[in-house]
């Protein structure tokens, strides 16, 4: 009964008792302090918005190819320098989006709406349908686009951009 | 900006040499566009018979070459917003390359190319390189849904012509109401040219003053003709409006009934009946406007200018000074009122979606007293819907003035030209100017309304934009042509390697096999989302697969015809739904055309045709909403008498005992067993003590069949069903001890 109700229980891993370190492809290995080896480890954050460096969850998977949670590690600040470099990078190969710096046009054309902006990786055009649930809240500021193919495009303050942008996205984007 | 070139780079061609790969040795490539830290790249990834090679062309990657032997599978991980081409070396998994959701499609059949090339059989790079779904493969126009009709290269024409093409059935009325629309334009002219004779002739020089009594009788008469052309014109595009809005409501609930299950995952209730309601009514007003209204108004202007210039052609030209200010002024309201058209729409639609779901949880609400919360919630939908009706309104509120003050400098400079030629007697007579500003007035009155038609014009072709959005939906699955009819089906059911997944690219089922005999009862058992319920709605073609076939008697499901193939699933469902109709009604569902005594039969087999008898109107007491007023077992049993009735071949069972009481289960049961003789029976049950009569059970975990057997064999195998029937012999015997 004991075992069964652990198995409801999050498990928080120690960050002076765990090794994390690279293994071969530059793949993420995890070692915890009882011996046992995770190979293949991914990292997830439960409050990515909120919290991205705090409630880190490690992930590995199991020979039937299902993925279950080693453990959480509650402040990646905790970690040793190596090792939390590794869960950042980690982190930064699990979330992807580009982030728009700068709108040059929204265009409303067969039921679609075409973008034309600048990101942090570079100029895009990209076209999403017009309903809500393919642009929602970023935070309290923000808001992230969901195109056509699913990429993730995300404005992390709007009024950071400027009036005429700022205007121009609120007329199609207003919710 | 997705589909990049697909032509492998020199340097990268150079480099493969310098590895001692020839271009003719390469079967499959395609390039990633990320590397491992989401920067922007170009990786290329390619294959030959026996090697897998990856090469950067832009980006920081590492170069990878491995025997395509020392891999044991490939996959694609889902990470948030991007996704990697894994392959498995050893014991698990390792990232070979990164890329955007939008290669995701290409790389998923990447990977069931390098899946045939590791078994060493033959390869498609065509199938690899083709187009994405989500685009047009002739122009690449991005899609609304997959595969839909390209509006591009449909060429269907401007919205307001196919608008006109729905006017075809009612040409007849549409040509006698502009005949009628002439003749009453011509009776608008006469008045002020009778006017202008009165003054000349009669009032002024008064050189026919016997005219007078003529003259005014003229004009009464003109009146009246056109006010009862009017009332016939008025009649007229009224029921052509109600005619064409029956007829729009019938083609959409049509096109509805035909789109598959996959749409009504993508849309909401409410959403679609803002579209019943407020759009199809639009149309209504476009027929009554264009007739009354925008016609009228067209053929007004077109007959005064005529007469404007005919009386002083130097004075026209001042009438014609405001009017680019208007057609400028109402381009710029036009532009700025349709998309604020769109957020008032979606305002409302948000408002009764939200009604929708409150309404039909009101239980829920009430349960966890979130009563305030739910009034809160409201607030902000009825307060974003009041700010974008003020939004429109207000700009609506702007304009009118606005184009009221152009028109009115317009009157003013033909009062200050015409008087002074009247006064100078430059052959301009007193009752050429009063039928002049008479005319003037009649020519801005219909501008006015021209340059206001841009509101409701606007605000209709939104509307129209939704309904043509649905009737242009292509149904994603549609009978082939010449779908084979199987109107006797035996009830054989075959799984061949299939694959689906509700996202195409995290698959819920993975590679099943299975068969099942006619007249056999198969149970269906797994933890909860280990994909029972998805292969039960694979089996209804509710979803085609993604890979890999299902035979029904030995014919692919996608070539029979839907009809035919849903008309022989009998379904009973967790909750059953019952419609707002008598309880006979609900029964006669599936089969309207059975007689009285065929659902008195069912319903005793079903057993609730005694609790039935007990209710004070019987059979023909009318079920409120979901059928709320009678408990969730005598719903349930009505849904098997329901399945009963149409005696289907095929009868799928799904959860159909879970929520109900152990009495309830037990009635159920008994019915449940007269139900499946005789017929191909496929349960899925959470109770596993009810399946143990099956001839076959099939264990599901994790989108795939683990065990399969019967109660006797799997028990003995003591795998995962016998875990499972342990651990619910366990809490059955909690249960028991609490109660």
């Amino acid at each position: 009964m004991e075992e069964e109700s652990k198995k409801l229980e999050i498990v928080f891993l120690d960050p002076k008792k765990i090794k994390i370190f690279r293994g071969t492809f530059e793949t993420i290995h995890v070692m915890l302090e009882d011996g046992s080896l995770y190979r293949g480890v991914f990292a997830v954050a439960a409050f990515p918005v909120s919290n991205p460096n705090k409630y880190i969850s490690l992930f590995c998977y199991d020979a039937n190819d299902r993925e279950y949670e080693i453990g959480m590690i509650e402040d990646i600040e905790q970690l040793p320098d190596e090792a939390k470099k590794l869960v950042m990078e980690a982190l930064r190969r699990q979330y992807f989006s580009f982030e728009i710096l700068a709108i040059n046009s929204i265009k409303f054309a067969y039921g679609l709406l075409f973008f034309d902006v600048e990101t942090d990786k570079g100029p895009r055009e990209f076209s999403m349908k017009w309903e809500t649930r393919f642009a929602f809240d970023f935070g309290k500021k923000g808001k992230i686009l969901i195109d056509i193919f699913e990429d993730r495009y995300v404005i992390k303050d709007i009024s950071k951009l400027n009036k005429i942008e700022q205007e121009l996205f609120t007329r199609y984007i207003y919710w | 900006m997705t589909q990049m070139n697909q032509d492998i780079p020199e340097n990268i061609l150079r480099r493969l040499e310098e590895k001692g790969i020839k271009q003719s040795e390469i079967r499959l490539k395609t390039f990633a566009d990320l590397d491992f830290l989401g920067n922007p790249a170009e990786i290329w990834v390619i294959a030959t018979d026996n090697r897998f090679v990856v090469i950067p062309e832009k980006g920081f990657h590492d170069e990878i070459d491995l025997s395509l032997e020392k891999i044991k599978k490939f996959r694609i991980r889902a990470s948030i917003g991007s996704a990697y081409l894994q392959a498995k070396i050893d014991e698990f998994y390792i990232d070979i390359v990164r890329f955007t959701n939008a290669l995701r499609f290409r790389f998923s059949r990447f990977i069931v190319q390098l899946d045939l090339l590791r078994q060493g059989k033959p390869v498609s790079d065509e199938y690899v390189q083709e187009s994405h779904p989500m685009t047009c493969p002739v122009c690449g126009l991005p899609l609304q849904t997959e595969k839909a009709a390209c509006p591009r290269c449909a060429r269907q024409g401007p919205i307001l012509f196919r608008i006109i093409f729905l006017l075809e059935p009612y040409l007849h009325w549409v040509i006698i109401v502009l005949i009628l629309m002439l003749i009453s334009v011509g009776l608008s002219l006469v008045p002020p040219k009778l006017t202008q004779i009165l003054v000349d002739e009669v009032l002024t020089s008064r050189r026919h003053v016997d005219w007078l009594i003529w003259i005014v009788t003229a004009l009464i008469s003109a009146e009246l003709m056109r006010a009862f052309i009017n009332m016939i014109v008025g009649t007229l595009t009224s029921s052509v409006g109600t005619l064409i809005t029956y007829d729009l409501r019938k083609k959409l609930f049509r096109k509805l009934q035909e789109l598959s299950i996959d749409y009504y995952d993508q849309q909401s209730v409410g959403t679609l009946m803002t579209r019943f309601s407020s759009d199809v009514e639009a149309f209504y007003g476009f027929v009554t406007q264009v007739g009354q209204g925008f016609l009228l108004n067209l053929f007004l202007i077109a007959g005064i200018g005529i007469m404007l210039f005919f009386i002083n052609a130097k004075l026209a030209f001042y009438v014609l000074v405001p009017v680019p200010l208007v057609m400028m002024g109402t381009y710029f309201f036009w532009s700025r009122i349709y998309p604020m058209n769109f957020r008032l729409w979606d305002s409302q639609a948000k408002i009764s979606r939200f009604l929708n779901i409150v309404f039909s949880g009101i239980r829920v609400v009430k349960a966890f007293a979130q009563e305030e919360k739910e009034i809160r919630r409201f607030d902000i939908m009825a307060s974003d819907l009041r700010d974008s009706q003020r939004r429109v309104q207000t700009s609506v509120a702007k304009f009118n003035p606005m184009m009221a003050f152009l028109f009115s400098t317009g009157g003013l400079i033909v009062w200050y030209a015409g008087g002074k030629a009247v006064l100078q007697n430059q052959g301009f007579t007193l009752g050429q100017l009063m039928a002049f500003l008479s005319y003037t007035g009649m020519f801005y009155g219909p501008l006015s309304q021209m340059a206001l038609m841009s509101n409701w014009v606007s605000s209709f072709i939104t509307a129209s934009h939704r309904i043509f959005e649905i009737l242009d939906t292509e149904p994603q699955l549609k009978d082939v042509p010449g779908a084979i009819r199987m109107p006797n089906i035996k009830g054989h059911i075959k799984f061949e390697h299939v694959t689906f997944g509700y996202d195409r690219y995290q698959p819920v089922i993975k590679d099943v096999s299975f068969e099942i005999e006619p007249g056999q009862l198969v149970g269906i058992v797994g933890k909860s989302g280990s994909g029972k319920t998805t292969l039960v709605n694979l089996i209804c073609r509710f979803y085609d697969v993604q890979e890999g076939a299902i035979y029904i008697d030995g014919k692919d499901i996608r070539e029979i015809s839907s009809y035919d193939l849903r008309k022989q699933i009998g379904l009973v469902l967790q909750e059953p739904f019952l419609f707002r109709a008598s309880i006979a009604e609900n029964i006669l569902y599936g089969r309207p055309d059975a007689t009285f005594r065929d659902v008195l039969n069912a319903s005793k087999a079903a057993n609730c045709h005694d609790f039935i008898m007990k209710l004070p109107m019987g059979y023909d007491l009318y079920l409120r909403e979901h059928g709320a007023g009678i408990s969730g077992g005598e719903k349930q049993r009505i849904g098997i008498a329901r399945a009963l009735l149409c005696d289907p071949p095929i009868l799928i069972l799904d959860e159909a005992t879970s929520s109900v009481d152990t009495e309830s289960e037990k009635k159920i049961q008994d019915a449940l067993a007269i139900l499946c003789k005789n017929r191909t029976t496929i349960a899925i049950a959470h109770r596993l003590s009810t399946l143990r009569g099956a001839d076959k059970i099939l264990v599901v975990d994790n989108g795939k069949i683990v065990e399969s057997g019967t109660h006797q064999q799997l028990m003995e195998k003591k795998g995962l069903y016998y875990k499972l029937v342990i651990m619910q012999t366990k809490l059955t015997s909690i249960e028991a001890e609490v109660e």
